[in-house]
């Protein structure tokens, strides 16, 4: 009896354990022959991996590219771009996912991946498709030690976008050019018949600090941190006197807290103006969702230097697309790339994204970006800040660290934890840190 | 007379804490209020203010297109039960199986690995991460439900919780049966088992919770869309710049449906089954 | 106890008997003991040797670095601003605990649909995630918030801005974790004050006490060893909870809310020093060590068994 119950319990032991390894086994066995599906037949398989959502335009673009070659089929997967997403995409490049081709978005991130060893060297390929002569001299912001571990597809462009109904009101041009002081002002007019004059998208929120030390470099002479200089202060004290004195724009405690829908406010009418980049266009194309009576002007960003000759804007190019270092189908994957950029990524307007290759037309692109809702748009301001203004642009290129120090200090500025000149001593201490590490 | 007054005295006081409890009640569940009336509404009413409780117009648009088209939540919905039930079963199991380990049979060394167990509990699990990650690609479980499952099985707190409750069984119990000749295993399947029905109905419900609300092992060990559970699939409500707040709440009151089931089969047995483990502390 | 019965199968077994049934313990402790060695104990120590390297995710080669990690952390104001963030968030545990009692009091004696009444308040510790987060966002802006808006309508004109002020951020959080674990420590109340004998209750009563008396005296001594449980349980899940944080403020505003747990996820993850994350770890995981023996010898004080 005794001897039957330690055999039981034995057997029941024992069905754990096989359970255990029978299923590690079996699956790593289907994962090998999923990924060696491609390879069996003449059909080449390729995956892509991007942040935009498949029905934003991607999944149009891989369909297109389908449709016209059968030996070479293209799956798009979609990752969500924040801290969890890079993640998920690295961990699947490093166990070597079948991956062929993905998107990164900031200059951080594709860092990792060189490091990793996951982004291809196309110095070899360039002779094929010259990325400097095609992309202009702004792809070289995204080279890595003089090396294109993938390239740029997609012109950025970040611009302040008016309410050109409230602008006539207020007899107010639209700028060419402008300061923070201006832009002050505008904001303060534009106030009286709104919310607020200006709401900022998050994502353009530091851009002025960036715009600046573009110019006047990150490190000073000696190697120490610029970030506590002059333009700093200036910055912080303007823009928190538009929260408090002015009331013209939102507390950044309040816009944070609460997710603040920034699009929606200045599509609603809520806010004259909005800080903003080229995405703006997916939501001001929907009418449907977001109604409104009154055209959309732009502007180029402000400027908190005197003179606009020293003047560096955030733009540049973005959607750095890189072809995976592991890749059993570089070729095809390097052909699809060629064929994405030049063109094929057409139907991507729709959702901001203007191809930066120069051989797409810029009429036709605007074209594609507007479709038929080029009327209510102001398309000669448009026009200016996409392709006619000639200031020089940056893209950021910083420690994602540093960035989140640098945030945590004007935060706590904006949130009265702290004055002006400690806030940017405060980021240059943090800076400094970094630098000395 | 007198009683009978009394009686209605007692029944007054009845109503009003009940009426007091319920008011709270629904405040505690104000969240999930919003999220139901939120995904009924249409996108541009999510953040008017003064909050609109009650949608304009019903719209269940979004209700309907979560368990449409070709990643619908239905997929994410069985992936997710697949790995709940698999995680739940195996956890439960095999923590009453260690926990009548360390509650009734004395062997070297057991307080010492209780202790290590206990201080297990303490680890941060962001650090695990790296080493689990490197361990499940080695196996060949990476981008598989096991690397969910397979964790999932094996829970601190339920070893802790069916060990406390263990421990509170009068020993005379397993001592008439050691008279009769059973053995641990015996006593274990056969009577200790059996009494621990509601422990193990407890557990049962606060690990299922866990497995089907935990999102960020999923998101780091799945990758394929096929396999996706429902808390990755929120995340699919993340657009570019935006976020669809309609479709996430409307998948996210779909996804409670299966813990309030859980809850109302499992509610009576709850009360039972935590008294027991926990009052001997 | 134990021995005592051990001594009763020795006389009553063959010895060797015995002992094969006590090396049965190894068996049932076995398969667990499998997992969490894989699982648990092992990954554990890969991330106390990560401690003294460089180690960044998605970077190939590691070196060994010594102590530089910790000398790091002990010079990083940020270290000691989550810390201080991590103690005030714990503050909600024993509130949580304290407002669960009550109305698991109120809740086991005469109330109608005890059973509804029971599922209204547990719902919020069955969910979890990125919705309710986003909720409660809502439900505390400052300005036109419900919150805000009810303690305008009854006179109060300068109401805290929660989530959005440095000073009251972290207390906003603590209101929000109050509220998901009230539910989980009320049920577990609920079943202690089910053990408790009705007519211990009604003799003290005919004794004269009154309902304090009765609350303090007699239920909260019986319950003790659950507070206790609670207590512990409590304050090791909340000190390595993030998500919720991390789905409401990301640590801010300022740093305001960035707990030790937030910390190690940032550094983890997004930073991916994973090294400098498993050093904070280590902290954080002697941090809890600490709180829970000062719990442990503190509770012949007022745990009654």
């Amino acid at each position: 009896m005794r001897k039957m119950k330690m055999l039981t319990m034995v057997v029941s032991l024992l069905v754990i354990t096989s359970m255990l390894a029978a299923c590690g086994g079996n699956n790593s066995g289907t994962a090998e022959k999923d990924s060696n599906k491609g390879a069996d037949t003449s059909t080449i398989k390729l995956v892509m991996w991007g942040g935009v959502p498949p029905e934003s335009g991607p999944q149009e673009v891989v369909d297109n590219w389908n449709a016209a070659n059968a030996d070479i089929q293209v799956e798009y997967v979609r990752y969500v771009n924040d801290d969890d997403g890079n993640l998920k995409l690295d961990t699947a490049l490093l166990t070597g996912q079948s991956i062929d081709l993905y998107v990164s978005y900031t200059m951080s991130n594709i860092q990792k991946r060189v490091d990793a060893g996951v982004a291809l060297d196309l110095t070899s390929r360039l002779g094929e498709y010259n990325i400097d002569e095609k992309m202009g001299p702004d792809a070289k912001l995204w080279q890595l030690d003089g090396t294109y571990y993938g390239m740029p597809t997609k012109k950025n462009a970040s611009f302040v976008a008016l309410n050109q109904n409230a602008l006539e009101k207020a007899n107010l041009k639209i700028p060419k050019e402008w300061t923070w002081d201006e832009y002050k002002e505008y904001a303060k007019i534009l106030n009286q018949d709104f919310d607020y004059g200006l709401v900022q998208s998050t994502v353009s929120f530091m851009d002025p600090l960036d715009s600046v030390l573009e110019n006047i470099g990150y490190t000073k002479a000696d190697g120490s941190s610029n970030m506590d200089n002059e333009y700093t202060v200036k910055w912080l004290e303007i823009s928190n006197e538009m929260m408090t004195v002015d009331k013209s724009t939102p507390t950044l405690g309040e816009q944070l807290t609460s997710k603040m829908p920034v699009e929606n406010m200045f599509l609603g009418g809520e806010a004259a103006m909005l800080s903003i980049g080229e995405w703006l266009i997916r939501s001001s194309n929907n009418l449907d969702e977001y109604p409104r009576d009154f055209k959309i002007a732009f502007a180029p960003i402000p400027r908190l230097l005197e003179n606009s000759e020293d003047f560096i804007t955030s733009g540049g190019l973005g959607d750095f697309i890189s072809v995976n270092a592991k890749s059993k189908n570089q070729d095809a994957a390097w052909k699809f790339l060629q064929w994405y950029a030049d063109g094929g990524m057409a139907p991507m307007a729709a959702g901001g994204r203007l191809p930066s290759s120069k051989d797409m037309d810029a009429s036709v692109a605007l074209d594609n970006l507007l479709g038929d809702k080029a009327n209510t748009y102001d398309v000669d301001s448009l026009k200016y800040v996409l392709f006619e203004d000639t200031t020089p642009t940056f893209v950021r290129n910083l420690a994602q660290e540093v960035i989140d120090l640098r945030t945590q200090e004007y935060e706590k500025y904006f949130l009265g934890g702290q004055n002006a000149q400690d806030a940017a001593a405060n980021m240059a201490k943090h800076h400094n840190k970094f630098i000395n590490k | 007379m007198k009683t009978s007054k009394v009686i209605e005295l007692i029944e007054i006081r009845k109503v009003i804490m009940t009426v007091i409890m319920l008011f709270f009640g629904i405040l505690m569940i104000v969240p999930f209020l919003w999220m139901l009336s939120t995904s009924l509404k249409s996108p541009s009413e999510v953040f008017i203010y003064p909050i609109k409780w009650i949608p304009e117009a019903f719209n269940f648009s979004h209700h309907i297109r979560i368990w449409s088209g070709d990643h619908s939540f239905v997929t994410y919905y069985l992936n997710s039960l697949k790995v709940s039930i698999a995680s739940t079963i195996g956890a439960v199991f095999l923590s009453a199986l260690a926990a009548y380990g360390f509650a009734r049979i004395e062997f070297k060394g057991r307080n010492t690995l209780f202790m290590v167990y206990l201080s297990m509990m303490m680890i941060p699990p962001q650090v695990l991460f790296v080493p689990k990650f490197l361990m499940f690609d080695w196996i060949g479980i990476y981008n598989t439900h096991w690397a969910l499952i397979l964790p999932g099985m094996f829970t601190i707190f339920g070893v802790f919780m069916m060990r406390q409750f263990f421990m509170s069984v009068p020993y005379e119990i397993s001592e008439a049966a050691f008279i009769d000749g059973a053995g641990h295993v015996r006593i274990f399947f056969h009577l200790i088992l059996p009494l621990a029905k509601p422990a193990l109905a407890t557990l049962a419900i606060i690990d299922f919770s866990w497995h089907w609300n935990d999102y960020e092992n999923a998101l780091v060990f799945l990758i394929d869309n096929s396999l996706y559970t429902v808390p990755l699939g929120l995340q699919t409500f993340i657009l570019e710049n935006t976020v669809d707040y309609n479709g996430m709440m409307a998948a996210a009151s779909a996804g409670i449906l299966p813990m309030i089931i859980i809850f109302i089969l499992g509610q009576r047995y709850i009360v039972q089954g935590i008294s027991n483990s926990a009052v001997k502390g | 106890m134990i021995i005592t019965i051990q001594e009763r199968w020795g006389m009553m077994m063959n010895k060797n008997w015995m002992r094969r049934q006590q090396r049965l313990g190894y068996l049932f402790i076995g398969p667990n003991m499998l997992g969490v060695l894989l699982f648990f104990i092992i990954p554990a120590f890969y991330s106390l040797y990560l401690v003294f390297t460089d180690y960044q995710f998605m970077k190939p080669d590691k070196n060994f670095v010594g102590l530089a990690n910790i000398e790091r952390l002990l010079h990083d104001e940020l270290f000691y601003t989550a810390m201080l963030n991590t103690v005030i968030f714990l503050l909600a545990v024993p509130i949580s605990i304290g407002l669960a009692f009550v109305v698991a009091t109120v809740l086991n004696q005469s109330v109608y649909f005890k059973k509804l009444l029971r599922g209204l308040y547990f719902l919020p510790y069955i969910t979890s995630g990125v919705a309710i987060a986003f909720v409660w966002m809502l439900l505390f802006q400052p300005n036109q918030g419900p919150i805000n808006g009810f303690l305008r309508s009854i006179g109060i004109a300068n109401p805290p801005g929660w989530l959005s002020t440095i000073e009251t951020s972290m207390f906003a959080i603590d209101i929000i974790w109050v509220w998901f674990m009230l539910g989980y420590n009320m049920i577990i109340y609920l079943a202690a004050l089910q053990e408790i004998s009705s007519e211990l209750l009604e003799a003290a009563r005919i004794d004269g006490a009154n309902r304090w008396q009765t609350i303090r005296k007699i239920i909260f001594p019986l319950v003790s060893p659950t507070t206790f449980l609670l207590l512990i349980t409590g304050l090791i899940m909340t000190v390595k909870t993030f998500g919720i944080i991390q789905a409401i403020t990301q640590g801010g505003p300022g740093n305001s809310t960035t707990i030790l747990s937030l910390f190690v996820y940032q550094h983890a993850f997004r930073y991916y020093d994973m090294s400098y994350a498993a050093t904070i770890s280590w902290a954080l995981f002697i941090f809890i060590l600490v709180i829970t023996m000062i719990q442990w010898w503190g509770q012949k004080r007022w745990v009654h068994y």
